[in-house]
């Protein structure tokens, strides 16, 4: 168990080292979820429709797809040079393979979601202050969803020629619970809307955060091979 | 070292082992058996299976059928424990090139569950010779000294077994001696080495046991003091002259 946790902690520590030198993860995401929420900017009027309306599809929107992005450039650190093949001859479990990556796939993305949420409460002239806690926990909910979903999709398509088109073509349409979900939570948020008003919504999404989870733990194995 | 998982002496058991790819006959009904310390060098033209082979002792590659024991663990259950008996050196380097020496080493120190990983990396650098160039970054490092370090890497965790798959590949005259020597004093320890390589002289000199891979089958496997350098030489020159010859038909 030691070990295990151990061996998390390593991809995880790794996963940081490299992205502290490079950078590239971080502004790959930033640049494209900041570019997402300009572009809808110039394109809706905020005069006519509020913005609380359309705010939340343009925030997920902007998450969802620079995570994508997220999500194939992490595991082409792996691929480059035959590294998972270095992960697969050490006497590792695949799943803690598996939870080492989606930690760091998790913890990027959300750094990135924090840059974007003062960026997005300007732009679109929200408050969010007053309904911070409630928006970072069904962010929370979302993140991880995607993460850990797509982090065992990318390792699925990791080994297909085609797998930049592929992961979104699996990703997108198995997400759509979560999605549907996290927009209308969010959307219930800005609006002023407490907690307790969408705990449907709320155990949706957990729920399909558990399932997508333990599918993974489940199916690992069979998917991570050299 | 006393392995108690398996009272026999062997190292590696290989039984009927096969791997298709299609209708391409990779490793066609391979069997041998090598004891603990001893050192096998494995020759044969392109495409003879040698890197299948390899993989699938390494556990990376599922056979088609037949069998395989390493280190007294069957290769497909009790990974993780034989994992932890081999080291592998193969064509792709399997380092992060954004990191440094010192980082590759330590994560997979880490991943191997070592108790130091920091003094075991170190140890391991100045093995290779390495040990200047800890701290640059693996992309900037030439051909031969990304093979040193996967050299290191490979030897991170003191593996009993050791797969090398064509590791002379690259190196310069000095890092090639460095690796011979090395090589050497693991045999002399009793590490028991399956290697590829296409340099006669080079692996005769050092093994035990030579086998001749032609077309996913072992041709010839012997003790090294069995036959002479020359005989050995010329058979394996007829076999790759041959493979060109057939591989000419095949892609006709
Ligand atoms: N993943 C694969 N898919 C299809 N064919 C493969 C694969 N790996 C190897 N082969 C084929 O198997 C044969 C043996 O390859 P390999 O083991 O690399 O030979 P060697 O290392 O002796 O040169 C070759 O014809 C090669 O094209
Ligand atoms: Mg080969």
């Amino acid at each position: 168990m030691n070990l295990f946790l151990n061996q998390i902690s390593a991809i995880v520590w790794k996963d940081f080292v490299t992205e502290l030198k490079t950078r590239e993860l971080f502004s790959a995401m930033f640049v494209f979820a900041l570019l997402v929420i300009l572009i809808f900017i110039f394109s809706v009027n905020l005069s006519v429709v509020k913005a609380s309306e359309v705010g939340p599809g343009i925030l997920w929107v902007a998450f969802l797809f620079s995570g994508t992005i997220g999500l194939n450039r992490s595991f082409m650190l792996e691929k480059e040079n035959g590294c998972l093949m270095g992960l697969m001859l050490v006497p590792a479990d695949r799943t803690a393979i598996y939870f080492g990556k989606l930690i760091s796939n998790f913890v990027f993305l959300s750094i990135m979601e924090l840059f974007i949420l003062p960026l997005f409460m300007i732009f679109f002239n929200i408050d969010l202050l007053g309904h911070l806690l409630p928006l970072l926990l069904v962010i929370f909910l979302g993140t991880l969803g995607f993460c850990a979903l797509g982090t065992l999709l990318s390792s699925l398509a990791s080994n297909l020629k085609t797998r930049e088109i592929m992961l979104p073509i699996l990703l997108y349409p198995l997400l759509v619970p979560i999605v549907i979900g996290v927009v209308r939570m969010t959307g219930q948020i800005l609006t002023g809307e407490p907690l307790s008003e969408m705990m449907n919504w709320i155990g949706l999404t957990a729920s399909f955060d558990i399932i997508y989870i333990g599918v993974s733990i489940m199916t690992i194995d069979h998917i991570l091979e050299e | 070292m006393v392995d108690n998982h398996n009272p026999s002496d062997s190292a590696i058991e290989v039984r009927g082992l096969r791997k298709e790819f299609g209708v391409l006959k990779a490793v066609d009904g391979i069997s041998f058996d090598l004891k603990r310390g001893e050192f096998l060098s494995v020759f044969g033209p392109n495409g003879a299976g040698k890197t299948t082979l390899i993989k699938i002792l390494a556990g990376l590659t599922r056979p088609s059928s037949g069998t395989a024991r390493v280190a007294g663990y069957e290769v497909e259950e009790g990974q993780s424990e034989m994992r932890r008996e081999i080291g592998v050196i193969s064509h792709s380097t399997a380092l992060y090139a954004d990191l440094t020496p010192m980082e590759n080493l330590i994560f997979f120190g880490k991943m191997y569950g070592l108790e130091r990983p920091q003094e075991s990396a170190l140890s391991v650098l100045e093995d290779v010779g390495l040990a200047p160039r800890r701290n640059d970054r693996v992309r900037t490092f030439s051909r031969g000294m990304v093979q040193r370090l996967s050299i290191a890497r490979a030897i991170l965790h003191d593996p009993s077994i050791l797969f090398l798959d064509e590791p002379f590949t690259g190196l310069d005259i000095h890092a090639s001696n460095v690796l011979k020597e090395h090589l050497q004093s693991l045999h002399n320890k009793k590490r028991t080495i399956l290697m590829t390589t296409h340099d006669v002289s080079c692996g005769l000199e050092m093994c035990d046991k030579v086998a001749l891979q032609v077309m996913g089958r072992f041709a010839f496997f012997k003790d090294v003091k069995e036959f002479s350098k020359e005989s050995f030489e010329t058979m394996y020159f007829d076999a790759v002259r041959d493979n060109q010859f057939t591989m000419g038909i095949r892609n006709r």
